[in-house]
Order: C-alpha cells, then sequence, then structure tokens
C-alpha cells in the first residue's frame, strides 16, 4: 500500500470509527433531525395557541440541543473522517474520488443547514411578534436542509453495501442510487424522528414544566415516536429485503459476535424486549402518563441507541469483506491487487516496509504482513486479538487457513501475498500464540521496535 | 519516493480546479477558525480581568464575548470540510502521509474540540453562577483548543515535506530540526494572527464603552506586531524556497499591516472609532495575500513530488490490471454464494481439507502433518459435533467456527448426516468375535489403552493436556473399519500410535470395546 500503516492499540481500528461514528448518528439523527424538528412544531404550537410553555419549552430545549449538535454531533461527524484518514486512507481517499461531488454538494447542504441553525437560535428573541412566523418558516427550513444532507450521504453509505452495478459500468449514478438507497433513507427519517420524539420526551420530563402543558405535550411526542417507530420497523424489514442474501446471512453473528453466535435466543429476546418497552412508552406518553414515562424513558433510550447501533453495526458487517463492493477488500487491498500480490509479493510492493525496515526477520515480515490483511478488525493482544483466533492451531493448519480466509469465512478478505509470505505469516501467528514472540501492542508494526519485542 | 505511487482513480477536477477551490475554501475556514480561537483566548483573559479586576457588573465584556464562540466555532469546524475534502482530493499522498505518521494526534482533535467546545458554550450561559468552576473549565477549554492548530500545522508542514517523512519516522514521529522550528513559528503565527482577528471582532461586535475598546485596540496593535516579529522568523526559514510570485504577495499583506496599523494609529489619534469597512478590507488584504504566499511555496514543494507519484501510480496500475477481469470474475460468482445452509458451508468452509467426497482427502490435506479426518467414518452425537464446531481441535488445523451462528452449524450438522450419516451409532462389527476374544482385548483396553481413553471411553487426566487430544468414546465413534485401521496404523501426527503387534482379532476385539462405550 501506498500510505503507512497505524493501528489503535487494545480497541482496534474498526471500533475506533464505530465508537464515533454511532455517536455521530445518534446526535445528527436524533437531535439534528429528529429533535430540532419537534422543537419547530413546539414553536408553532406556542405561537398558534399564544402559550408560553410552548415557546418556552421550545427554547430551552433548543438551548440545550443546539450545544450538543454543535460541540458533539459535528465535531465526531467529521470525526469520522478524521479517523478514517489516519486508519483506512486509501479506502477513504478512494470513495472522496468516487463520491466527490456528492461529498462536496453535501458539504454546501451541510453548511447551510449549519448556518441556518445558528441564525435561527439567535434571532430567537429578535424575531418576535410579527416576525415570529418568519422564525417558524427559517425552522421548517433547517428541516429541509438537515433531511437533503441526509439525503446525500445515504447514497454513500448505501454504496457500500449494495454497489450492484459500479465495479462493472464505475458511474456515479448506479453507485449512488442502489438498492438500498431508498429504503435506508426512510428508515432513517424514520429513525430520526423516533428518536428525536424519545429526546423530547426525556427533556420534557427533566425540566421544569407545568402540568397541563407537560401532559399535553407528552402526548404529542408520544404520537410522534408511535407513528415514527412502527414505521422504522417497516422500514427496517424494506430494507433488510433489498439486502444480499450473501451478507444478511450474517447478521445475527455481527450483533451476538462469535463469543454468543450459539445462542441466537439472546438476540431475539433483546429485540423483543427492546420493541416492547419502546412501544409501552408510547402507549403512556399517548395516554399523557408522566409517571410511567418517567419509570421507562431511560430504559426506552437506551434500547433506542441500542437500536441505532445494531443497526450500524450490522449495516458495517454484513457488507462482508469489501471495503469498496467489486473494488477494494477491507484490508484496502483491491481485488485484482490481491491476485496480483499472490504472484508478485506483497512485501515486495511495500513502500514503507521496505523504506523504514532495517531488518528482515520474521517479527518484521510477519507483522507488516499482519497488519496489511489483518488489521483493519483484529489487533494483537486487544479486541478482536489474533492470538486467541489462532490459538490452538498447528502451524501447518494456520499456514492452510490462511490461504482459505476468503471462503472459509465469507466476511473474511483473503490473504494477499505470496505463498512463500503466507508460510512467514503463519510461522509469526503460531508463535505469536504460543508465546514464543511477545510483542506489546504495537501501533506500528514496521518496524516493531526492540522495546515492543520479548 | 522511487515508487510510491498515488491512489489509480482519477481525480473528479483538475488540478489547478482543486487548488483554486482548495485556496478559496481554506481562506473562508481560516477566518472562522481565527475568530475562534481570538474569541477564546479574549473570552478568558476579560475573564480573569473582570474577576480579579474588580469588575463584576452583570453585562461583563467576557460574556459578550463567550457568547458568538458557538457561531464562530461551528462555522470553523464547517468551513473546514471543503478544504480537507479538496486536499485529500488534490494532494492525497502527501497529505494522508502526514496525517497518519501524526494519527495519534490527528484523532486527538475530535475530544480536544469536544471537550473545548462543549466547555465553553455551557459555562458561557453560567459565568456568573459558578465564577471558579468556569475558570478552570475555561482554562481546559482554552488549553484543548489551543492544542489543535498546532496539530493540523504540524500536519501541513510534514505534507508540504515529503523529502522529510523518513526523518520524522526515524524520530520516533516526531518533527526535529528545521521542521520543528518551522512548526512552532507557524503555529504562533497563527496564534497571533487569531488575536488581532479576534480583537477586531469583538471591538466592533461585543464592546459597549470607550474603555472596552481601547483594551481590544491593545491586543490588535500587540498582534500584529507579535505577527511582523514572528514573520520576521519565519521568513528567514523560507529563504530559497519562496520565489518572486511569492515574494510579491508576502510584500502585499506586509503593507496590508502597515496601513492597519496606521489606521489605527489615527484613530486612537483623533480618539475617534474605527471604520469597520476599513478594517475588514486590511483584514483580507494581510489575511489573502499571506495565505497566498503559503499556496505558492506549498505548491513548489508539492509540483515536483505529485509528477513522479503520477509515473509511479501508472506502472503499478498497469501491473495490477493485468488481473481485473479475473477479480470482477471471482467477485461475481461469490456475492451469489450464500452461507445459509450446511451444504454450502461445506463446499466452502470444510472441503479443502475434508474433501469433495468428506473422506479426508481435501486438497490441502498434504500440507497438513495431522491428516483432516475422514468425516464418511465419523459416528457421533450431535451435541458433541457442535461442541467441537465451535471449539475447534487444539493442536491441530481444525479451526473454530464461531462465525457461524446455531442455525448455520446445526445446518451443517444436518448435511453430514444426510450424506454419511454421522449421527448414527456405529455399525456392528464386520467379523464375529468369541466372547473370550473380548475379555482378552478388554485386559489390553484396561493395561494399555486406558492411559489416555479411559475405562469409560473418557479422557484421562494425562490425555486431556494433549495436542491434540483423543477424542470423548462415550459420545464420539468411528465406522469399525476405520477404528480398526487407527489401531492397526495409528494417527499419524498425534500421540497414537500403531498398534499393529497385536493379533488382528485382538484389534477387533478393541474396536467393539470401543464402540461399545457409546453411552448416547
Amino acid at each position: 500500500m501506498q500510505f503507512p500503516i497505524y493501528e489503535v492499540p487494545y480497541l482496534g481500528n474498526g471500533m475506533t470509527i464505530a465508537l464515533d461514528a454511532v455517536l455521530h448518528v445518534i446526535i445528527s439523527h436524533g437531535l439534528a433531525i429528529g429533535a430540532i424538528t419537534l422543537i419547530v412544531i413546539s414553536e408553532y404550537f406556542g405561537f398558534r395557541k399564544s402559550s408560553n410553555d410552548w415557546e418556552h419549552f421550545a427554547k430551552n430545549f433548543l438551548k440545550f440541543t443546539i450545544i450538543v449538535i454543535t460541540g458533539i454531533g459535528v465535531v465526531t461527524g467529521v470525526g469520522i473522517w478524521l479517523i478514517t484518514s489516519a486508519l483506512a486512507p486509501n479506502g477513504i481517499g478512494s470513495m472522496l474520488r468516487i463520491f466527490f461531488w456528492p461529498w462536496f454538494i453535501e458539504w454546501i447542504v451541510f453548511t447551510l443547514e449549519v448556518v441556518v441553525l445558528l441564525v435561527y437560535y439567535f434571532t430567537w428573541d429578535k424575531w418576535i411578534g410579527e416576525r415570529k412566523k418568519q422564525h417558524i418558516y427559517l425552522g421548517v427550513s433547517y428541516i429541509v436542509l438537515s433531511v437533503s444532507s441526509a439525503f446525500l450521504i445515504t447514497g454513500i453509505l448505501g454504496f457500500m453495501l449494495t454497489s450492484d452495478g459500479w465495479p462493472w459500468d464505475k458511474s456515479f449514478l448506479s453507485a449512488f442510487f442502489n438498492p438500498s438507497f431508498l429504503p435506508q433513507l426512510l428508515l432513517r427519517a424514520a429513525l430520526a424522528f423516533a428518536l428525536g420524539a424519545l429526546f423530547s420526551m426525556a427533556f420534557l420530563l427533566g425540566t421544569h414544566n407545568v402540568n397541563a402543558f407537560r401532559k399535553e405535550a407528552l402526548r404529542l411526542f408520544g404520537k410522534v415516536f408511535f407513528i415514527s417507530f412502527s414505521a422504522m420497523i417497516v422500514f427496517t424489514w424494506w430494507y433488510f429485503s433489498v439486502v444480499p442474501s450473501v451478507f444478511k446471512t450474517h447478521a445475527i453473528m455481527a450483533i451476538l459476535t462469535p463469543g454468543f453466535s450459539q445462542r441466537p435466543e439472546i438476540f431475539y429476546a433483546m429485540n423483543a424486549i427492546g420493541v416492547f418497552i419502546l412501544f409501552l412508552i408510547a402507549l403512556f406518553a399517548i395516554k399523557g402518563s408522566v409517571s410511567f414515562s418517567r419509570i421507562l424513558i431511560v430504559p426506552a433510550l437506551l434500547f433506542c441507541m441500542g437500536f441505532v447501533t445494531e443497526f450500524e453495526r450490522t449495516r458495517e458487517f454484513i457488507r462482508g469483506p469489501y471495503l469498496m463492493p467489486g473494488y477494494m477488500y477491507a484490508n484496502q487491498v483491491l481485488l485484482d491487487e490481491s491476485l496480483f500480490l499472490e504472484k508478485d509479493s506483497m512485501l515486495k510492493n511495500a513502500y514503507w516496509y521496505n523504506t523504514i525496515t532495517d531488518k528482515a526477520d520474521i517479527i518484521n515480515q510477519g507483522s507488516y504482513l499482519f497488519s496489511r490483511n489483518c488489521s483493519a478488525c483484529h489487533t494483537i493482544g486487544g479486541i478482536n486479538s489474533i492470538q486467541n483466533a489462532v490459538k490452538g492451531r498447528s502451524e501447518d493448519g494456520i499456514f492452510v487457513i490462511l490461504g482459505h480466509t476468503h471462503e472459509m469465512v465469507p466476511f473474511m478478505p483473503p490473504f494477499s501475498g505470496t505463498e512463500q509470505e503466507r508460510r512467514i505469516m503463519a510461522r509469526f501467528l503460531y508463535q505469536l500464540a504460543n508465546g514464543r514472540i511477545i510483542i506489546k501492542a504495537p501501533s506500528r508494526f514496521a518496524p516493531i521496535k526492540e522495546d515492543e519485542r520479548k | 519516493m522511487n515508487n510510491l505511487y498515488d491512489i489509480p482513480l482519477e481525480k473528479p477536477l483538475s488540478d489547478e480546479w482543486l487548488n483554486g477551490l482548495l485556496f478559496t475554501f481554506f481562506t473562508l475556514h481560516m477566518v472562522f477558525v481565527l475568530l475562534t480561537i481570538g474569541t477564546a483566548i479574549l473570552s478568558v483573559y476579560y475573564f480573569l480581568d473582570s474577576r480579579w479586576g474588580g469588575k463584576t457588573n452583570e453585562l461583563r465584556l467576557d460574556k459578550r464575548i463567550i457568547r458568538i464562540f458557538m457561531a464562530h466555532k461551528s462555522l470553523a469546524v464547517v468551513l473546514g470540510i471543503a478544504p480537507l475534502l479538496l486536499i485529500q482530493v488534490g494532494h492525497t499522498i502527501p497529505f494522508f502521509t502526514a496525517v497518519n505518521l501524526f494519527a495519534p494526534f490527528w484523532m486527538l482533535i475530535i475530544v480536544l474540540l469536544i471537550v473545548s467546545f462543549i466547555s465553553f458554550d455551557t459555562l458561557g450561559h453560567k459565568i456568573n453562577v459558578h465564577p471558579d468552576r468556569h475558570l478552570i473549565f475555561g482554562i481546559i477549554a482554552l488549553f484543548s483548543l489551543l492544542i489543535v492548530p498546532a496539530i493540523f500545522v504540524a500536519v501541513l508542514v510534514t505534507a508540504e515535506n515529503p523529502d522529510k517523512w523518513l526523518t520524522i519516522i526515524a524520530h520516533g514521529y516526531k518533527l526535529h530540526g528545521s521542521l520543528a522550528y518551522l512548526w512552532l513559528f507557524r503555529y504562533l503565527h497563527v496564534l497571533g494572527a487569531a488575536l488581532v482577528f479576534g480583537a477586531a471582532f469583538h471591538y466592533f461586535f461585543s464592546t459597549k464603552d470607550e474603555t472596552e475598546k481601547k483594551s481590544l485596540l491593545k491586543w490588535m496593535v500587540g498582534g500584529i506586531l507579535l505577527q511582523i516579529f514572528l514573520g520576521i522568523i519565519l521568513y528567514t526559514s523560507l529563504l530559497g524556497k519562496a520565489d518572486s510570485v511569492a515574494n510579491v504577495f508576502l510584500f502585499i499583506g506586509i503593507i496590508g499591516a502597515a496601513l492597519l496599523l496606521w489606521v489605527i494609529y489615527l484613530g486612537m489619534e483623533r480618539r475617534s472609532t474605527l471604520n469597520i469597512w476599513a478594517v475588514l478590507t486590511l483584514l483580507m488584504l494581510i489575511l489573502v495575500p499571506m495565505l497566498l504566499t503559503r499556496q505558492f511555496i506549498q505548491d513548489k514543494n508539492f509540483v515536483p513530488f505529485e509528477k513522479q507519484l503520477q509515473a509511479n501510480t501508472h506502472a503499478y496500475q498497469k501491473a495490477v490490471q493485468a488481473y481485473n477481469q479475473k477479480a470482477l470474475e471471482k467477485y461475481k460468482s461469490e456475492i451469489n454464494v450464500v452461507y445459509d445452509n450446511g451444504e454450502t458451508i461445506y463446499w466452502k468452509s470444510c472441503a479443502f481439507c475434508h474433501g469433495e467426497n468428506m473422506d479426508g482427502k481435501g486438497s490441502e490435506a498434504g500440507n497438513l502433518s495431522i491428516s483432516p479426518e475422514d468425516l464418511t467414518t465419523v459416528r457421533t452425537t450431535r451435541q458433541y459435533l457442535h461442541t467441537i464446531f465451535t471449539g475447534g481441535i487444539s493442536g491441530s488445523a481444525m479451526p473454530y467456527f464461531t462465525v457461524f451462528d446455531k442455525y448455520k452449524l446445526e445446518s451443517l450438522i444436518d448435511y453430514l448426516d444426510k450424506n454419511h450419516h454421522v449421527l448414527s451409532l456405529p455399525e456392528p462389527l464386520p467379523v464375529n468375535i468369541s466372547d473370550s476374544l473380548i475379555k482378552q482385548s478388554q485386559k489390553i483396553y484396561t493395561e494399555t489403552c486406558t492411559q489416555c481413553h479411559g475405562i469409560d471411553g473418557k479422557l484421562t487426566a494425562l490425555s486431556k493436556g494433549f495436542q491434540p487430544p483423543p477424542p470423548d468414546f462415550s459420545v464420539y465413534s468411528l465406522s469399525p473399519e476405520r477404528a480398526f485401521d487407527i489401531i492397526t496404523n495409528g494417527y499419524p501426527g498425534t500421540v497414537m500410535y500403531p498398534f499393529n503387534n497385536l493379533p488382528e482379532d485382538v484389534r477387533w476385539g478393541l474396536v467393539k470395546i470401543i464402540n461399545d462405550k457409546r453411552t448416547k
């Protein structure tokens, strides 16, 4: 590869991106789209009913929301990009070249979105009386912009799962309007309103409000939640029906991880409990029951965020061994490049390995081959540790398995490198798993420094 | 750099366009970065000033300054996306390489910004309520914020100097020597500019009276003087690198700075308020040429380097492209294989060792010192097979398959059973054996075999530690022929050695004894 490699010790690269991305999705969907829509609706109610309660609630909730959106939501959004630039430069670099225009347009829409949000916030106390109507329109235009920006980013995300015609025609339109585009967009929209309604309820129940108003607002948010959560279930079903079976079939394992993959009942039970609790809070909220809603709001929020995590984890996981289907494997090796490296040699073609490694011993060779082939998902001694994965296997067994990773485990990419390199890596992994090579959670694989070895 | 190559995909725009857009949006981004940093520094300074300077009136300057932080920082971040996009597309290799060399710091930016933004924005609302808490959080917030441009400057300095990458790595991924010097002063130069921009902004938008205005003017003048000082130092490090175009822009910027100082001086002389348009124009007259100077010096480094990259990319692409058709065909066939049934899983995940006929003669069998089991002869229980599939067999090549959920493994077991009734009890012996022979075999089993196999067929304390351990005969057996074969010839690669010295009928007797141990 043309880039040096960095791996986050212990946590691993995938988990680092995931933590940031899930936080971003919860805020960008739940607050930036969902909650602000309800804030604009609340402001409208305050205006139409001349109600100070609605007006106050909307204003205070906006203050909280905008601090979280601009302080965490925006930063974690850019953060996904910052992290991938450091950890998967070939992947993000290639995506940027294909999706330059949607990303660029998305940026313009996003910039407008933030500007409108800031104006909306700073003019709250200034555009009053006659101008209140304009202020509400401003809020509506923000909602339109935020949904458009979700529209643009969904095309890019869907591409990574269902690239369909792109690997052959390499045209932008077939990449962007891929089969999972529409169901995913609708699913994300429903999710945004469901999460937004829950956040609104939480804020309503957690702050001082007049009782009568609290009941009235709770009923509204309950209805919004009920409708959008029901829609979420329908769209989830639609979304999964367009995902190719080859990816979909690993969904349960993706959520339960190998540790619990033999207990699928956990998967069903947790989802059922989640759905039950969420419908329960919807019913209590629609009935206007403040006390029951108060008991349920925290588990409801946790389960709803859990569903977000589940959805994103499944989406990321089931696209299997590909970072860009038909073009690039998850370990940033191109599909055709993998065949080339198998014939020619991975180490020979590794610019950074050759420039900065002075000693071609098994630790340096093995750890570099590991970093290129495996470190997108596995770590040495951390989460999804490779030592645990190969522990107990004989050295010749590891060698054979390395030659079949891709067919044996359908979501693993193939090993890229010559047979000789496969032997080196098998020996390296065997010795690593059996404690004959000890490396302390390295972040750079080439070279492994003296103080990282034992 | 001889064989470093770029990403083999077309750039969406020509380099000229990419660079032009990059410059435009970078400038816009920098305006708000400078305002954000300036606002942060000034708000903390005026907080200290009003807290310990005896000014505790309600409408304090620090509170008015910090209120706008939300807008500045949001725009700075949002407007930073376009230059990030453009530089990553236009200067892919230098930028990503620099980012990677400072990867931990680069990712730390996310945490620093969140800490800083949340602290400034929430505490900005409650300055008067908890002054001491505000002081602590304010300092943490400011400190976090000020690290961020230091990281960006380090990345840019590194990206612009591909010839220094190996030196940076050799020094433990740290800037060193002249590069460190360049980094430090460029960073300070950003902070100086932030003071000028921040002070100018709040001079016009946050001050309420003359004293406050005068105080901010001091920051502006101080900032400009600092910039001139830092600029001179920076210029000395650029000697020889700045060509005539860069020098012309630099000169225009310096004139702008001089004019700004002069305008401020006039304002002070006449005790009149500065004109916002004059100041804004002059600030842009400084910022734009200065950034252009930067751009020209940067391009001078990039151009020859990227030309070389392009040539290398073509060469590498050519070598790889020969495999393109084959790769696509492989991909097309793979995405139609669904691993949701035992048959597919067997063919994809098992057959390369256990063979197309399940006889243990797969294409890889020859590479393994312990030959894969002949599955046609296995007679065991569902439970035991499942245990093997989820735990593998330690000491052999047989891996665990928890990557498949329970339904898939069950379906694999069904598939094996359908083809070779692996879930049945072993067949009766093909030969007749007398009771006395059984007794004789039993004696041998008790004396010899129980070392490893246990009288009940389970593992013994000794054999539990074997790599691989023997099977548990109470739940696992083989067809009589296969069992006889193993007793006679041993299981190569394992502790089980050949007992061909025993009479043939005794060996058949042992087969019966073993197969009778099945309790399930």
